[in-house]
């Protein structure tokens, strides 16, 4: 029953989302409202309005006890986006983070998980097409593969800890009981603390390294356009180190949503630098729904680096490829491995390993 | 196009089911809100201080209710 | 069934800070946590200034009990928000929701890293056992369990402070705001909320009497 009334509740939140806004009206503001505090005193005493205007505002007043934001009585209001009415900041946080965050953020990530079973089960992963050579072409150097990994591992550190306290609550403490999940949720809570930083450096690391053969090139938009035929067991258009694919990944998922995540992250991190809670807040938000987005995405690179492409986990593991999977897959990169330009671009040697 | 408006029906509905209920629902076997503690009658008073009868809600209640109308100085002077 | 509140009272606050003490010493709370804290609003302004004490409101709908990733809040019967300190994982969430503030943190190490949330318990413990030495040393005194309110309400001079179950305490402001003399429409403010009164209604009546 509760329920269902509580479903009618939220029907009715969304026809409310249909109004037009701003059906509550502001008073005008009061210039000087000391002043009329003190009217209001000899006038109408007892009748503390300006008082608890301001009170109501969130500004700050005089506390004699230290402490940031200690003489402010009441969080400043504030309203996230669509939400109808104008909340205290933290209530307003809460409704956004309990709502929509978690509701839809959960549901990207099973929709996601979701997907890519479906193409595993369905399509299988996608196979080379020629038998291995058993030549093999270096394709990522130590150092190379050094800031994939570090980034990737802590990636995943952060993205698991990250799920457990967002979506923990709901899915494990159920089953792990208060006792066994807080005791999770507090390991979590520091791996996520004390990786972070690491992350955010190696972050750096890996985005200057792996640049110059992520500009965008010519054969980028035809192999997007084209590229989904490798699924259903066709050939893909011919690209160069990187394909469209990994491009869209290092420039939205690496560059943009990465650092997003890791410069909100660090406004959380470090509590100690005097920001105010609507702040916090505001970082809070972004961090998590940038977070879930990327953890989403990551999710389709992790298939597609692992199970979902035959061969390409051994590429970044052992940092060399065969010329059949390079052939197949980056068709350009082999032409120019062989004929000594990408050698000349990078300054090594190509070799052959048996 | 209607499983399309099923499925947001149901992400709507889904909405609503999120937050865990807050009511202040009576104890459960001596267990608050799904999480032990005892509740304050259940204790033997102290000597030297409020009385009332251990285990018995009402009673506690009552004194403390007396405490609470101590704050009230017109009723505490005046009467 | 009692619901526990605070009610302080912005014509009798005087910013003794008593009460702030008073919670410290009954609680021992730890450093640099302030679980009730006085506001005073135009400060030093004559006929303007007034004062507000303020901690955990233990809230009905309670914004950090919502938030927290461990959901390590409960409520008593007696409408009193409490936490374990066993689960909380310092992650600050509470602290963020709070309209008031209250939700505060022991510095635990590096990076600013919170130690377990404190916050005010409505002088009711936690899930440790009433009255017993773990609960002292985690949540502070349950006086609630001793038959007792709130130190800070009970030790307030002025009684702007006033503590217990949520009807009884209104009954005592609504009667003191009558003594006082100040007609409801005034004191309330209705004026201000609804615009004055149509034209032809009775005058307000000029305000009579002192304050209580
Ligand atoms: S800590 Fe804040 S949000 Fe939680 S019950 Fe107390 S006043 Fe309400
Ligand atoms: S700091 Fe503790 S009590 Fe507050 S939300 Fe986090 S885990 Fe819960």
């Amino acid at each position: 029953m509760r329920t269902l009334s509580r479903m009618t509740g939220w029907l009715v939140l969304a026809l409310a989302f249909a109004l037009p806004a701003g059906a509550q009206q502001q008073p005008a503001a009061d210039p000087d409202p000391i002043k009329t505090q003190q009217r209001r005193a000899i006038e109408q005493p007892g009748n503390n309005a300006p008082v608890w205007r301001n009170v109501q505002s969130g500004q700050p007043n005089y506390a004699s006890i230290p402490g940031r934001e200690a003489g402010v009585l009441i969080q400043p209001q504030a309203r996230f986006p669509g939400q109808d009415a104008i909340a205290t900041a933290g209530e307003a946080w809460r409704k956004f983070r309990n709502g929509p965050v978690t509701v839809y953020g959960g549901w990207l990530i099973v929709v996601v998980c979701a997907i890519i079973a479906g193409i595993y089960f369905v399509q299988g992963p996608i196979k080379v097409h020629e038998q291995p050579t058993g030549r093999l072409l270096p394709r990522f150097s130590v150092a190379e593969r050094w800031a994939h990994w570090v980034m990737g591992i802590s990636f995943c550190v952060l993205g698991a800890t990250g799920l457990i306290m967002l979506f923990g609550k709901h899915v494990l403490l159920p089953v792990f009981g208060y006792t066994l999940f807080a005791w999770l949720s507090s390991l979590a809570k520091n791996l996520h603390n004390f990786v972070a930083p690491l992350f955010v450096v190696s972050l750096v690391v890996f985005i200057l390294m792996y640049l110059k053969d992520n500009l965008p090139e010519k054969g980028d938009g035809a192999w997007l356009a084209t590229s989904w035929r490798m699924f259903t067991g066709g050939k893909q258009p011919a690209s160069g180190r990187f394909n469209g694919g990994e491009k869209v990944w290092y420039w939205v998922g690496v560059v943009a949503m990465c650092l997003v995540v890791s410069a909100s992250g660090l406004v959380l991190l470090f509590p100690n630098f005097e920001q105010l809670r609507t702040t916090m807040q505001q970082m809070h938000i972004i961090h998590v729904v940038s977070a879930v987005l990327v953890t989403g995405f990551a999710l389709a690179h992790i298939y597609m680096g692992t199970i979902g492409v035959e061969g390409a986990y051994g590429n970044m593991r052992d940092g060399v490829t065969d010329e059949a999977w390079a052939k197949e897959h980056h068709a350009n990169w082999y032409q120019d491995v062989k004929s000594g330009k990408e050698a000349a671009k990078s300054g090594a040697a190509p070799q052959t390993q048996h | 196009m209607r499983s399309i408006a099923l499925i947001a029906a149901a992400l709507v509905a889904l909405a609503g089911c999120m937050e865990i209920e807050q009511t202040a629902t009576p104890s459960r076997q001596g267990k608050y809100q799904g999480k032990p503690d005892s509740t304050p009658w259940s204790n033997q008073p102290l000597a030297a201080g409020p009385q009332w009868k251990q285990g018995d809600r009402a009673s506690w209640e009552e004194q403390i209710k007396k405490r609470q109308l101590g704050q009230h100085e017109h009723r505490r002077i005046y009467q | 069934m009692a619901r526990m509140k605070f009610l302080v009272d912005a014509e009798r606050c005087i910013e003794c800070n008593g009460c702030v003490t008073a919670c410290k010493n009954e609680n021992e709370v730890p450093w640099g946590v302030n679980r009730r804290k006085v506001v005073t609003i135009n400060d030093g302004v004559v006929g303007a200034e007034k004062s507000l004490s303020v901690a955990c409101m233990h809230c009905s709908d309670a914004p950090c009990m919502a938030v927290c990733p461990v959901d390590c809040f409960y409520r008593t019967d007696d409408g009193v928000v409490l936490h374990d300190k066993d689960l909380c994982i310092g992650c600050g969430y509470c602290f963020y929701a709070c309209p008031f503030g209250a939700p505060q943190f022991p510095q635990a190490g590096a990076f600013g890293l919170r130690g377990k949330m404190d916050k005010c318990t409505f002088c009711a413990g936690g899930p440790e056992a009433d009255r017993s030495d773990a609960e002292f040393k985690k949540y502070g005194r349950n006086r609630l369990a001793e038959g007792k309110l709130p130190a800070c309400a009970e030790m307030c001079s002025t009684k702007a402070l006033l503590g217990g179950d949520g009807d009884v305490i209104a009954d005592i402001y609504r009667e003191r705001v009558a003594r006082r003399g100040v007609k409801g429409a005034e004191a309330w403010g209705w004026g201000t909320a609804y615009g004055p009164p149509p034209k032809g209604a009775a005058p307000a009546a000029a305000p009579a009497g002192g304050k209580s």
